[in-house]
């Protein structure tokens, strides 16, 4: 019995190439999707070096962040708390006159975000810190960064993992963490 | 690098300069205050994150709702963040009504206004303020405001402002007030016509004291009995709905009222309520009224039985050209049963908590329909130079026989402080938009009150969203324009309030001088209650028992031309149609027909066969003042002669929500009125109603309106036994019924 | 053999679980709800829940996590109407989780029907399965003319077109709950602290909301109250929604 492959080779060719363009755009697709790369890190509107700061200065995280100890977000300092020092402290650097004009104008600096969670994720700062969880565990070795920038690759892998792991009453169920 | 073209978009994280005391990022803040969606004077907590309100709660400690809230003040949310809203003074250009308004400044449209209010001279009466109906520090403003111009015309005006039970309560106590309706503690509730569940005085205190009533005393269930020709919610809730004829409700009443003294009243006066309720026997009552004579004769019998018994009136019974006369003869039951100022019946309120008694505000202040039309026919003699309206919509609540919007062309400047573009402010010359009540400093003494005094502050939730003003800034800065400086010195609302709230303060604690803790506590409560009580003193003359009786009603139209009688009723979502611009009440179903986004006339059954129209036609709407299209829904609770149609809809303007949507049943009502009260004979117009062959769906969301055998609500006769036992699985109890 | 009909045998057992941490459960009392609605609005103000517009609600795609569902008996003039909230009744043994295909929704150690919404493909036969017919599918994105986008809740999600939603019991107040009472230090929520939208705002206060495992609790006295059944109770699906039957005084 033969069967005849040019028939076969037909309906095959239109079936692979789609097949193909398929697996090629999922590769593409799944590469594109920035959320999986860790290692990002935009430019600020102010050069400032965690390391600086919290790395030889040893300024706790929660100094400046002061919000995570009470809230759902760790937020930013407000810009009266970096005047707070460095109204005296180098103000003849370029930098701290950028944010001396910041603060003049009462204009909000324009930080962009580095750890973004979606808009589904409930992740509360609160129970983390109280959870005695260190700031690097999720977010790097930040004292070390000039530039901040996502060391860890902010997927739900990173939470279910640590839940898992520590044994988080009911940390597995879904709606502890998606709203 | 392929990472480095596609990224996600951008999110930025912008800190505070100065962080501020308010509110904390991702922290929840509360504000208490008072809800101003309709008069009933709730207090409300909002919840608001990063100075952004997102929920509006009742307040738990406000007396009046206990912290429970209905469905239109939940929607006071939208009202802040309507994309409708008035952001900044405006002054027309075009001609009136063609809705061409350019943008101002503050300093130019208060100067505008202020210079020709300066011009009209200042003690002709030529310059109106109407208002919709306000009380607190604010009516004092507006009290200050117009004595100081020179004008005697302030006027309160709100459509379902309850006058002829004002009167009612003069004519009969003495007393030019709503009293409180102790629901709560009534196990038998008489209720002619008034949907206390809906929209009636105070719904939420109602619904708790309702609920209390029914299931929150284990030793007795009250009884609920609702009287009225096309069933409400209230009519719903009610163990028994008894259809009586339009506008007889009164006689029924008397009915009843004879019943009780012939069955042994034994009050000092009763030879001469005896006298005066002779001719209301049972037979000619049933005639009269269309109920059967047994029914009235039980009727009696529950009610002197009642522990304790309460009969209240009002909606539709009040509004008859006998309205004031029904709600008479209604009082005067509570009146034979003992109830008055007892524990579940009717309780007077004392003064309301006021610093400034010296203004007394006379309750002519509320504009009834015969001072509408009275101001309507001085607009075209040309009497008023200057109308100031307040979050009054005119121009969609009165009829149009009454020729107001006409008016309005008389009048040489028209200013609006409303918040939106509503029918009449569509017709101002300069538009002074208001804060919302959530933006606003405010108080408030509710009315009905609940037996004591309360005070409720009004505080703003949030910063203001746009270039709006409090209306009481507003005010302010127009008696500053005009130099009352003296009078009225006062920079800001808030001052004001504070004033007056320092006087209330003095007057509690005369000794001491705290007066910011005092503020603050009050704040953060958002209430203040006095334990002043008042006594009531339950006589009644014998002039006015002598002269008790209640006429047949009088309809416009003849029963030929027009054979039925048209029932309007303010919807639950829109109440005077003030809740058509909020999409959240445009798609709240309505509660009996499930329908949405639309107005509908409900007629009965089989009077529908009868005509041979059915749920969905089209039908023109005729009375002897014109006519209006809807479409038509067949009802089982309705009298066969009488049709109903839902209030709210019908707006020309009022923003995309509101706007070409539905009709409006008050356009076509005849200017009939109760010649006691003056008030609009609401359920007095007669209409004739004719197919016009075409189609028009109403949206439902509801599907079909039968259980069809589902069991879906199941009932019970009140006895235990009947109830079956219960069994548990997995700890959720499974009833079994007895075999 | 044996190992397969033991895991099946525990499958088909109602939940995942043998026992619920909190068992949340509501009790609406037929004889206090007056159809006003407050619920309703409450929710759509509490949950993101889109307007739908005129045009949807007529292709009956209309989004109410909470109805109120209306049903007339007899004729004039002795017609009678009757008011029932109806919600997600968070069934124990849900039909609703059994059909699930991508398993976006199963039943939590709260005893709570869990919808998760970036789970969800849209197959919508959940909707299909549940017999209250309480499961709503966006059909269409959702916009919110500015500002009302100001007003939306930031604790829950604004769902995108192609899922399915529903009544959560509020679960972002029992997750706002469990964290005060971690808080405080204290380990379980106290009955009454913690109340869903609809229950806080009811005016005639049918509405009740607790937990049955804690036999103090409102709940538990309202389910045990000789009048309370379950809707569709023949059908077995063990609903955490307790109803109390409409007195009619004049029945019998």
């Amino acid at each position: 019995m033969s069967v005849s492959i040019v028939h076969t080779l037909r309906v095959l060719k239109p079936a692979a190439m789609i097949g193909l363009a398929a697996f090629i755009g999922l590769i593409v697709g799944f590469y594109a999707n920035a959320a999986f790369f860790p290692g990002t890190s935009p430019e600020q509107p102010i050069d400032f070096s965690h390391r600086i700061h919290a790395g030889d200065n040893e300024i706790p995280c929660l100094y400046c962040h002061v919000q995570a100890r009470r809230s759902i977000s760790a937020g930013v300092p407000s810009v009266n708390k970096c005047m707070g020092c460095h109204n005296e402290v180098a103000t003849d650097r370029p930098q701290i006159e950028l944010l001396a004009n910041y603060w003049r104008t009462g204009e909000p600096i324009p930080w962009i975000k580095v750890h973004d969670l979606p808009d589904f994720v409930h992740f509360t700062h609160k129970r983390h810190v109280a959870a005695d969880i260190e700031c690097q565990t999720c977010h790097g070795p930040v004292e070390t960064m000039d530039v901040v920038s996502r060391e860890a690759p902010v997927k739900m892998g990173l939470c279910l993992n640590c839940h898992k792991e520590h044994e988080v009453e009911f940390g597995t169920d879904c709606w502890t963490c998606h709203k | 690098m392929l990472a480095e073209t596609i990224k996600h978009p951008v999110e930025h994280l912008f800190p505070y300069s100065v962080p501020p005391e308010e509110y904390s990022p991702g922290m929840v803040t509360w504000y208490n205050s008072v809800c101003g969606m309709c008069p009933a004077g709730c207090g409300i907590s909002v919840r608001t994150r990063e100075g952004r309100a997102k929920k509006i709660e009742g307040n738990p400690l406000h007396p009046v709702n206990q912290g429970r809230l209905c469905a239109l003040g939940q929607a006071g949310l939208q009202s802040l963040y309507n994309p409708d809203r008035l952001t900044a003074p405006m002054q027309r250009q075009g001609e009136r009504g063609s809705d061409e308004f350019v943008q101002t400044t503050w300093e130019e449209g208060l100067s505008a206004v202020a210079q020709r209010l300066e011009m009209a001279d200042r003690h002709s009466d030529s310059v109106v303020l109407l208002s919709q109906g306000v009380r607190g520090h604010f009516a004092n403003l507006l009290e200050l405001f117009m004595r100081e111009l020179g004008s005697s015309r302030l006027l309160h005006y709100d459509f379902a402002h309850p006058h002829s039970l004002h009167a009612a309560n003069k004519k009969l106590f003495g007393e030019d007030q709503l009293p409180y309706y102790d629901i709560a503690n009534s196990r038998y509730l008489l209720s002619f016509g008034a949907d206390y569940l809906n929209n009636w005085l105070s719904p939420v205190h109602h619904s708790l004291g309702f609920g209390h009533s029914r299931q929150g005393d284990d030793s007795a269930r009250g009884r609920f009995v609702q009287i009225e020709p096309k069933m409400s919610i209230s009519g719903a809730a009610a163990d028994e709905w008894i259809p009586a004829r339009p506008g007889t409700e009164g006689i029924l009443a008397l009915g009843i009222a004879n019943r009780i003294v012939e069955g042994g009243y034994t009050g000092g006066d009763a030879e001469d309520w005896s006298a005066a309720l002779t001719a209301y026997s049972l037979t000619r009552v049933a005639e009269q009224t269309g109920v059967p004579a047994e029914t009235i004769a039980r009727l009696a019998e529950e009610f002197t039985h009642a522990e304790p018994g309460l009969a209240i009136g009002g909606g539709a019974a009040g509004n008859h050209t006998n309205g004031v006369d029904t709600l008479v003869a209604v009082n005067a039951l509570n009146y034979l049963v003992g109830n008055i100022g007892k524990p579940g019946g009717v309780v007077f309120n004392p003064a309301p908590m006021s610093s400034r008694s010296a203004i007394d505000r006379p309750s002519s202040r509320h504009a009834n329909h015969q001072a509408m039309q009275d101001l309507a026919e001085n607009a075209r003699q040309g009497g008023v130079m200057v109308l100031i309206v307040n979050n009054a919509n005119p121009v969609f609540t009165l009829p149009q026989s009454t020729g107001f919007k006409e008016a309005l062309d008389s009048i040489p400047l028209i200013v609006s402080l409303s918040s939106f573009m509503d029918e009449t402010t569509a017709l101002a010359d300069v538009v002074l938009p208001s804060h919302t009540y959530l933006e606003s400093w405010g108080d408030d003494m509710p009315q009905p009150g609940v037996g004591f005094s309360v005070g409720s502050v009004s505080q703003p939730v949030v910063s203001p969203l746009y270039n709006t003003r409090a209306t009481g800034d507003i005010i302010l800065g127009l008696a500053a324009k005009l130099g009352f400086r003296e009078a009225i010195p006062w920079a800001s609302m808030e001052d004001f309030l504070k004033d007056g709230w320092r006087e209330i303060y003095a007057r509690r604690s005369p000794a001491s001088d705290d007066f910011d803790s005092f503020w603050r506590d009050v704040l953060r409560s958002g209430v203040l209650g006095e334990n002043v009580r008042r006594e009531s003193t339950a006589a009644v003359d014998k002039r006015v028992i002598d002269g008790i009786g209640v006429a047949e009603p009088e309809f416009s139209g003849t029963n030929d031309d027009y054979p039925f009688i048209l029932h309007p009723y303010m919807a639950t979502s829109m109440y005077d149609g003030r809740g058509a611009n909020l999409p959240w009440m445009q798609e709240l179903p309505d509660p009996m027909t499930s329908i949405v986004y639309g107005s509908w006339i409900e007629m009965n059954p089989v009077t529908a066969t009868e005509m041979g129209v059915t749920d969905g036609d089209l039908i023109r709407v005729t009375s002897e003042q014109g006519s209006i299209e809807v479409p038509l829904v067949t009802f089982p609770a309705i009298m066969p002669d009488v049709v109903a149609m839902p209030i709210g809809q019908g707006h020309d303007d009022f923003g995309r929500y509101a706007r070409g949507r539905g009709s409006n049943p008050i356009q076509i009502l005849a200017p009939t009125m109760d010649p006691e009260s003056g008030s609009l004979a609401t359920s007095a117009t007669r209409v004739s109603l004719v197919t016009t062959g075409k189609r028009a769906e109403p949206a439902k969301t509801g599907g079909v309106a039968r259980q069809l055998g589902r069991n879906i609500v199941q009932f019970t006769d009140g006895s235990s036994e009947a109830a079956g036992h219960s069994t548990k699985v997995n700890g959720i109890p499974i009833v079994v019924e007895p075999a | 053999m044996a190992r397969f009909a033991a895991g099946w045998r525990k499958y088909r057992k109602p939940g995942y679980y043998d026992e619920f941490d909190y068992a949340w459960t509501m009790s609406i009392d037929l004889d206090r709800c007056t159809g006003c609605g407050a619920c309703v609005t409450a929710c759509q103000a509490e949950n993101n829940i889109p307007i739908v517009g005129e045009k949807g609600i007529r292709n009956g795609r209309e989004m109410q996590w909470m109805r109120v569902e209306r049903y007339w008996e007899g004729e004039y003039p002795n017609a009678k109407l009757s008011f029932i909230p109806m919600l997600c009744q968070h069934c124990d043994t849900a039909p609703c989780e059994t059909v699930c295909p991508v398993s976006a929704t199963y039943h939590n150690q709260d005893g709570l029907n869990v919808q998760v919404y970036n789970r969800c493909i849209g197959t919508r036969s959940c909707a299909v399965y549940c017999p209250y017919e309480v499961r709503y599918f966006n059909y269409n994105d959702h916009h919110w003319p500015k500002p009302l986008d100001q007003q939306l809740n930031p604790d829950v999600s604004v769902r995108e077109k192609g899922v399915m939603e529903k009544c959560t019991f509020c679960v972002q107040r029992i997750r706002q709950a469990k964290d005060h009472a971690k808080d405080d230090g204290r380990r379980r929520v106290v009955d009454g602290e913690m109340q869903p939208a609809c229950v806080q705002t009811c005016p005639a206060e049918a509405l009740v909301f607790g937990d049955r495992n804690d036999a103090n609790s409102k709940v538990s006295r309202s389910m045990n109250d000789p009048r309370a059944y379950h809707v569709l109770e023949e059908l077995n699906t063990s609903p955490s929604v307790v109803y109390l039957k409409k007195v009619d005084a004049d029945a019998g």
